[in-house]
């Protein structure tokens, strides 16, 4: 099965609950959110000791999410996405060293920078397609690395850009030592994220990127531009990607040259399909599985985690083309079957 | 003057060993349409073979080379197979991206358990290294050889897909697998034969670029970008392509790093986002040969 | 009750996956982040290696505590990785120490949280001057580039050489060895003829070499990460017929480091370099440390400056261990140290008490074959090298 077919058998199981009664939109459409929160809560709950990667985590997956807006909506291939969640963490780096450390700002801060450098560099380059459009994407990437490693004086360069010291949330809660305020940040930023990101790809434009995937002919027969469609959406992607960045840089307080690097654009691309791609929440998924099993495996022997995580990225490419995300869609027909 | 010869002669060498490696992915690219990212793998296996034979084996540098060829082709041709067979059409491009990213770390992680993180060489034989004059410029004996072999491999695989039975059916079977097939074509034969071609020239430019790109786990994944670069820029299925990429980005490669050092890195990928830009299919739109 | 279950919930689900630190009374940990695996993995495993022989030569026990070393694998510069791994070494495995580092921006990324926890860190490497000046809790045992530079540039400056070419990757240690051998060249006479500073991520050198032959240089110094690049490197310099031509390779001894030398090979002959520490320095200390490598882990070929930042890190922490009698005072433990003079395989060390960094002798080198191996021979000896680098800025 390609890839495309799995898409649209997603699409089909997500239009199942108006032929079928039992689960109304208003459920399917909760449960994610209810899910990320009680799993979020739950997880600052049982693991006290281990927010520092919890935090990591949930930055990373609205980075990857906002990697399935335009890889799974679009079908936009892209191995250059840091470019958006670097420039997102500089921006708001620099911004909280030299004048403002308000967190709310500084998501505010990353997420324009984002925005705005998706949008430039998604006009350029958003008229190829295939390897052609994938090579583009790298070299941007790249081109914006070397713009951080040359700034010296503003980005650190390799030393890294540290002394990042954001005030309290809201003025009321300080980032303290053990990370519990970056925790329950991170688990708000995405869960709004997330909620935002799902309106966007439902309204008329989102559903319109998805139409120029499918079937990019028809869209232009209607008068669409699909390449203003395309456009629009990766600089919205890149605000995600952005505020993702800068999320990082504020729970982390510190950004180096990697956060624009070509394997961290890979490894989000590795979580995306792991999870599942053009669901949003198989985003979320792929990025708790991803690094939860990076975390266990690299602490007793990094070769095997590279040994495991590819059988495992071939399994999943045989066996679950729709990602961990699709194994509820496969599985829970059958359940209700037997009922 | 000098400086400009001098800049071509390095730029030429260089660009000869990426055409070498690349030219492999840009005919399994075009032919079988798979975007193959364990290429740099193949490429990196035969040259830890290549290191073995000849330095704990003590073969000759050539007989090296052979074995590291024939063994890498002989070991991944159970890969196409059981892999590569169900990912073959352009409808595939991320489940293959992922594939075989899952099959380099897969080799890499194999590599260093066998070999160790280290780096390894290929010794070269007597008459491979020291300098070749060229008039104001001296170039490396390997170089001019690597050189040398680039150009063989460009004319052996043109007769192989312009005048060869061989390369007329896969042509055939490129433009139109169907119409192929009901001919009496059999694709799957093709396909492997073709892989196992891919594979071969991905093991050769791993044998003979060591110098270049030196030997360690990561390398699998340290070079494809540029890899990939090559087949962009010349046009997936196209050797004429691929070697023009090759040489171009070489030569610009060489010709940033001399002019401006300190922006080299900026050079060559705006090079290549210009070029992409103006010939978004490559040089050489992908076709066979 | 809800601590109950919640204590059975973590004990059942999450022991396995965790893994969990078993604290008894009595015992000291120190969170050690290093590569150990991707390119840099060999840096991790020195380090865990030095540990182990000073370990094994000095006992696991500082009155009565025993020291238990805790190993995170940082495969690469990551610094929010970095402060996420020593977050949770400091609440989660409530280490008393932080060590290791291999690079700087990992190193830097720690200062808001040892400041805050109030522990030292023992850098084992990460060479930048600027590091220790971010918190007084940071103690470094490895080197600058200006403290191997420095000397360098002075004795290449004696040798008559009058026109230098520097060819340093392009990220800050690249950059600070170029900043130290210039200003310190130009100090002393010389002439800088062509700075120039190459892509880390270049594979090809033959353009660069071009430059260099262009620039009419007598000599060169070049800086580049140990490993691939560096190989790459010393090959062009060999192959395209400078080195033939009698021009002179000067560098800090990180590019001739011992695991290294085997794949480098004739490339790497004749090299001159300045380094803290060569495995064949010429001193009963060393062949001691030398040996009991070899004992414990088979063979010693991999024994380098990593092996012997950890070890005298090892030394650092049991001192700070003693001096605080196995409480956690990340202050009281570095003033213990500052000023603390040893005699280290590597010859004798002093800890300065201004930039907390070892002050120490570096020594001139040659790389030259030696009973069918290339080997680091000293040759001559600058002691008493302080961080030249340490508050000059950038």
């Amino acid at each position: 099965m390609t890839a495309v077919e799995s898409d649209k058998m997603t699409t089909n199981t997500s239009t199942l609950p108006h032929s079928r009664p039992a689960l109304p939109r208003i459920v399917t459409d909760a449960m994610p959110v209810v899910v990320m929160a009680v799993g979020g809560l739950a997880a600052f709950w049982l693991f006290p000791n281990d927010l520092g990667l919890l935090t990591r985590i949930l930055a990373a997956a609205l980075f990857v999410m906002s990697l399935d807006m335009v890889l799974g909506y679009c079908g936009i291939a892209t191995l250059g996405h840091a470019a958006m969640f670097g420039t997102g963490a500089y921006a708001a780096g620099i911004v909280a060293v030299n004048w403002v450390s308000d967190p709310l700002a500084l998501l505010a801060v990353g997420g324009v920078a984002g925005g705005l450098i998706a949008l430039a560099t998604g006009a350029l380059i958003l008229h190829a397609r295939g390897l052609t459009l994938l090579m583009l994407t790298i070299a941007v990437a790249q081109i914006v690395q070397e713009v951080a490693n040359k700034a010296r004086d503003w980005t650190g360069g390799s030393d890294g850009l540290s002394g990042i010291d954001p005030a309290p949330v809201l003025g009321l809660f300080r980032f303290d030592l053990y990370g519990r305020t970056s925790y329950l940040f991170a688990l708000a930023v995405l869960i709004v994220g997330f909620l935002v990101a799902r309106r966007i790809v439902r309204s008329p434009c989102g559903l319109a990127c998805r139409g120029v995937r499918e079937e990019p002919l028809r869209i232009a027969a209607l008068g669409g531009s699909p390449r203003r469609y395309l456009v629009s959406m990766y600089a919205v992607a890149g605000v995600f990607a952005g505020i993702a960045g800068a999320l990082t840089a504020i729970t982390s307080g510190i950004v180096g040259l990697d956060s624009v690097g070509f394997s961290w654009s890979a490894e989000a691309m590795i979580m995306l399909v792991l999870g599942g791609t053009g669901r949003l929440y198989g985003a979320v998924i792929g990025t708790v599985a991803f690094m939860a099993i990076h975390h266990i495996l690299a602490s007793t022997d990094p070769f095997h985690w590279m040994l495991f995580i590819g059988l495992f990225l071939m399994g999943i490419v045989l066996f679950l083309p729709g990602g961990i995300a699709s194994l509820s869609a496969r599985v829970l027909p059958l359940v209700k079957g037997g009922r | 003057m000098e400086t400009v010869f001098g800049i071509a002669v390095d730029g030429v060498a260089y660009g000869m060993i990426l055409f070498i490696i690349s030219v492999g992915l840009s005919v399994t690219l075009g032919l079988m349409r798979v975007v193959n990212l364990a290429h740099g793998a193949f490429a990196m296996a035969a040259g830890y073979v290549a290191s073995y034979a000849a330095q704990t084996m003590g073969l000759p540098y050539g007989l090296a080379l052979v074995a590291a060829v024939l063994l890498t082709v002989v070991a991944t041709l159970p890969l196409e197979k059981l892999l590569y067979r169900r990912i073959y059409g352009s409808a595939n491009e991320l489940r293959q991206v992922l594939l075989t990213i899952g099959l380099t770390f897969v080799i890499v992680a194999g590599i260093n358990y066998l070999f160790g993180p280290t780096l390894k060489r290929i010794p070269l034989p007597e008459m491979l290294t020291g300098t070749l004059d060229l008039g104001p410029k001296s170039i490396p004996t390997h170089r001019a050889f690597v050189i040398g072999m680039g150009a063989a491999t460009i004319l052996a695989l043109w007769w192989l897909l312009e005048r060869t039975s061989f390369g007329i059916r896969l042509r055939a079977a490129v433009d139109d697998p169907a119409m192929a097939a009901a001919l009496g074509i059999r694709t799957e034969r093709l396909y492997m034969a073709t892989f196992a071609l891919g594979t071969g020239l991905a093991a050769m430019g791993g044998v003979l670029g060591a110098e270049l790109l030196p030997l360690e786990p990561y390398y699998a994944i340290r070079y494809i970008v540029l890899f990939l670069a090559v087949v962009a820029v010349g046009g997936a299925g196209s050797i004429f392509g691929s070697a023009a990429a090759a040489l171009t980005l070489g030569v610009v490669d060489t010709a940033g790093k001399y002019l401006i050092p300190n922006f080299g890195e900026f050079f060559f990928y705006a090079a290549l986002i210009l070029i992409l830009f103006r010939w978004p299919h490559g040089f050489f739109q992908g076709r066979a040969a | 009750m809800s601590g109950t279950l919640r204590g059975a919930l973590m004990g059942a689900v999450f022991t396995i996956a965790l893994g969990t630190g078993t604290a008894w009374a009595g015992t000291i940990k120190v969170g050690v982040i290093a590569p150990f695996s991707g390119p840099f993995a060999t840096v991790g495993k020195t380090f865990k290696e030095g540990i182990e022989v000073y370990q094994a030569q000095h006992g696991k026990t500082v009155g009565g505590d025993t020291v238990e070393f805790i190993f995170k694998d940082l495969d690469q510069a990551n610094p929010a990785q970095s402060k996420a791994l020593a977050q949770e070494l400091v609440v989660k495995e409530k280490v008393g120490y932080l060590a290791g580092f291999f690079f700087t921006p990992d190193a830097l990324a720690v200062a808001p949280l040892i400041d805050e926890a109030n522990i030292p860190c023992v850098i084992f490497n990460a060479a930048t001057s600027a590091i220790t000046e971010k918190s007084p809790r940071y103690v470094r045992t490895s080197f600058t580039l200006w403290q191997n530079t420095v000397p360098l540039a002075q004795y290449v400056a004696k040798q008559g050489v009058t026109k230098v070419a520097t060819a340093v990757s392009d990220y800050g240690p690249g950059i600070d060895g170029e900043t130290a051998f210039k200003k310190t060249f130009e100090a002393e006479g010389g002439r800088v003829v062509d700075s120039i500073r190459m892509p880390l991520k270049s594979t090809d050198f033959a353009p660069f070499m071009q430059r260099i032959k262009d620039s009419g240089a007598q000599a060169i110094y070049a800086f580049l990460p140990a490993g691939p690049t560096t190989l790459a490197f010393a090959k062009a310099f060999s192959d395209t017929g400078l080195k033939a031509q009698g021009v002179k390779f000067y560098g800090p001894g990180d590019i001739t480091q011992e695991p290294d030398l085997p794949a480098l090979g004739d490339a790497a002959a004749g090299i001159i370099s300045t380094f803290n520490y060569s495995q064949v320095h010429d001193s009963d200390l060393n062949r001691a440390f030398v040996a009991k490598h070899k004992e414990l882990f088979g063979s010693s070929d991999t024994v380098t400056f990593t092996s012997v930042g950890a070890y005298d890190g090892a030394h650092v922490i049991y001192k700070m261990i003693e001096a605080t009698g196995g409480k956690s005072d990340g202050l009281k433990a570095v003033e213990a140290v500052k000023g603390m003079t040893w005699e280290s395989p590597r010859g004798p060390l002093k800890i300065d008490p201004d930039s907390r960094h070892v002050t120490q002798t570096i020594y001139l080198r040659v790389t030259e074959p030696k009973d069918g191996k290339l080997q680091n021979t000293e040759i001559a000896a600058f002691p008493n090298q302080p961080d030249y680098g340490f508050k000059v800025g950038k």
